[in-house]
């Protein structure tokens, strides 16, 4: 785990922005941090990234026990705020050079690596720009290169994709996807409920308290009424699908039958291969629960289990 | 008939050498759910102003609501609520105060004010927070507040810019509740980078370096649009995501839960069945099952997006 913490509280006088926090993240995973607005996910980063202390509880990252040593988490990891660190006034390049000093960052060695986030990152056109005059979409991309300059294997994204136009967010997700691929752990959140869907892990915090905690998938299984396989233009014999998906509920529709599965394991998706396979002509489409759905009842089930003040 | 709410021919604004708007044609009929869309610095914001009335245009005609934007705007601001994309309400001043200040900047008589913003307050879900500073807020609340307070005196235009951004799922449904009942009463016209929200609306104009790309419902641009869209079903869907992004005519590929959603040009495509063919021979997971989707929402957008000017 790169990250740990147990009860981690926050109290602001009588207010409790987090409230018994214990969460687990795996290293080299995307791990989706989500909440409303005011549910305490910028106090949890902030006591993450050691710049405020727990009231209670303990918090390791990367093995270093933030509350007693907060600077030294801090050369450790990569950090992009809702609002883009870059300094106007300057360059991209120039910004890169800012913080390229303050990492200890020279010479060959900055050309070498800012050389290759340039390419990574498509900043080459626009490194003489000054942020201020670039779209929101480059300057989230410029800050995602800056905060991994100094190559950390723990990236915080708070927010990264607001007010980010849909090429950019695309974008920004296959670079993120890649910087997970290449073993960094990237510790994001995000009100765009679909880009969870890019993620290995979702935890869900309200009021400060977890309310949710498992994989996409897993969530998908307990808060949706699951994949729905339609199977079309060639009649496929009911018994052999019941045999090929034990755990799935056949449905006749006007096009042919329709098949729901809680989950879409493996094996599932290789019992589909081998009935396209028998069945000439068959068209199977797949339709996934989307995670915005699966969101409201993760919050519906909360109010009406009375978990919401 | 009756004269369009909007008729706007050949609008044009600029910003000393920049044109921000050009050759803008737009005729609204009629009142609706009206959503302005495209990437960033395409023109949104400065269409949306304009619209409003808070902007000097030039135009062969430009009539909202029956009013000449080239001429006095004064009778038009008033018919009109306007939330810019920037908190924009007194922040010292409690939810109770702002609205009373709007109440009495459009001379609303004492009981209506009484009364709507009874209403208002009461279908924001702010009513238990009337005497909250409105800068104590949460970002949704604030939102749901500034929109509450265009909407107080009853404006035939309400004209939105961004008001969703970077509020959280459950705020976010809120806010289309009360834009929703408005709409019969209303013409509600808003931006928004949202994918559910753009889909929801009753029609979109897609803007793109400052002009009209395209017009129409969600589900008329998705018809338009000049990409396909594959999934390839997976246990590995990023491996897949990555391999697919080597071939030749792919745009983009990520992966979303199980699945890697792949995009292709039109102009490149090598056929559906060749990239069928092609994606089911790609490296990475152990079990692969290719289909081909209808263009959703976000590939929607991503296609105009690479329309050539």
């Amino acid at each position: 785990m790169i990250i740990q913490t147990r009860n981690l509280t926050k109290r602001f006088g009588d207010f409790t922005a987090v409230d018994r926090l214990s969460i687990q993240v795996e290293r080299g995973k995307i791990f989706a941090f989500l909440g409303a607005n005011g549910s305490g996910k910028s106090t949890t980063i902030r006591m993450l990234i050691g710049l405020l202390r727990p009231t209670e509880g303990t918090v390791e990252v990367d093995g270093v026990d933030v509350i007693h040593h907060p600077r030294r988490v801090r050369d450790r990891i990569g950090y992009m705020g809702q609002k883009v660190s870059l300094y106007q006034g300057l360059s991209i390049r120039e910004n890169a050079e800012f913080y390229a000093g303050l990492y200890g960052l020279a010479g060959a060695d900055l050309e070498r690596r800012w050389g290759a986030l340039r390419e990574r990152f498509s900043l080459a056109d626009t490194e003489q720009e000054k942020p201020e005059d670039l779209p929101a979409g480059i300057r989230q991309r410029a800050g995602l290169a800056l905060s991994t300059l100094h190559a950390p294997r723990l990236l915080f994204l708070d927010e990264p994709t607001a007010g980010v136009d849909v090429r950019s967010r695309a974008l920004f997700w296959e670079l993120i996807q890649d910087e997970a691929a290449a073993g960094v752990t990237v510790f994001v959140t995000t009100h765009f409920l679909e880009e969870t869907d890019y993620c290995d892990w979702v935890c869900f915090i309200d009021e400060g308290r977890l309310i949710a905690d498992a994989a996409p998938e897993e969530l998908r299984r307990r808060y949706s009424g699951g994949y729905r396989v339609a199977l079309e233009g060639a009649p496929a014999p009911r018994d052999r699908i019941g045999q090929l998906f034990p755990g799935g509920q056949i449905e006749s529709t006007p096009a042919g039958l329709r098949l729901v599965l809680p989950t879409l394991e493996p094996a599932a998706l290789a019992a589909l291969d081998r009935l396209v396979a028998e069945q000439s002509g068959l068209r199977v489409h797949i339709e996934q629960p989307p995670m915005n759905e699966v969101f409201r009842r993760v919050l519906g089930e909360r109010a009406t289990t009375g978990g919401a003040a | 008939m009756s004269e369009p709410l909007v008729q706007l021919r050949g609008l044009e604004k600029r910003y000393g050498e920049r044109t921000a708007l050009r050759n803008i044609d737009l005729t609204i009929d009629e009142c609706q759910i009206f959503g302005v869309v495209g990437p960033d610095g395409a023109g949104k914001t400065t269409l949306l102003r304009s619209i409003a009335g808070l902007l000097e245009v030039k135009a062969r005609e430009a009539r909202v609501l029956g009013h000449d934007l080239t001429a006095d705007v004064t009778e038009l601001k008033a018919r009109v609520g306007y939330v810019p994309q920037s908190f924009s309400l007194y922040r010292e001043l409690s939810v109770l105060e702002n609205l009373s200040f709007t109440a009495r900047l459009h001379r609303l008589p004492e009981a209506e004010f009484a009364a709507r913003s009874r209403e208002l307050l009461e279908r924001t879900g702010l009513a238990p927070f009337g005497d909250r500073p409105a800068g104590a807020l949460s970002g949704g609340m604030r939102q749901k507040l500034a929109i509450a307070n265009a909407l107080l005196a009853r404006p035939a235009l309400v004209v939105l810019d961004e008001p969703t951004a970077g509020v959280d799922v459950v705020a976010r449904a809120e806010i289309w509740a009360l834009l929703q009942r408005e709409r019969r009463e209303a013409l509600v016209l808003w931006s928004t980078s949202y994918l559910d929200e753009a889909e929801a609306c009753d029609r979109l104009v897609y803007l793109d370096n400052g002009r009209i790309v395209a017009d129409g419902t969600p589900a008329a641009l998705r018809a338009k649009v000049p990409l396909e869209l594959y999934r390839v079903w997976s246990d590995d869907a990023r491996a897949v995501a990555r391999a697919a992004r080597a071939l030749p005519y792919v745009q983009g590929a990520r992966a979303a839960g199980r699945f890697a959603r792949v995009e292709v040009q039109q102009a490149r495509t090598p056929g559906v069945d060749r990239v069928l063919h092609d994606l089911s021979e790609l490296p990475g997971g152990t079990v692969r099952f290719a289909e081909q989707t209808a263009p959703d929402m976000e590939s929607t957008l991503l296609g105009l997006a690479e329309r050539p000017a």
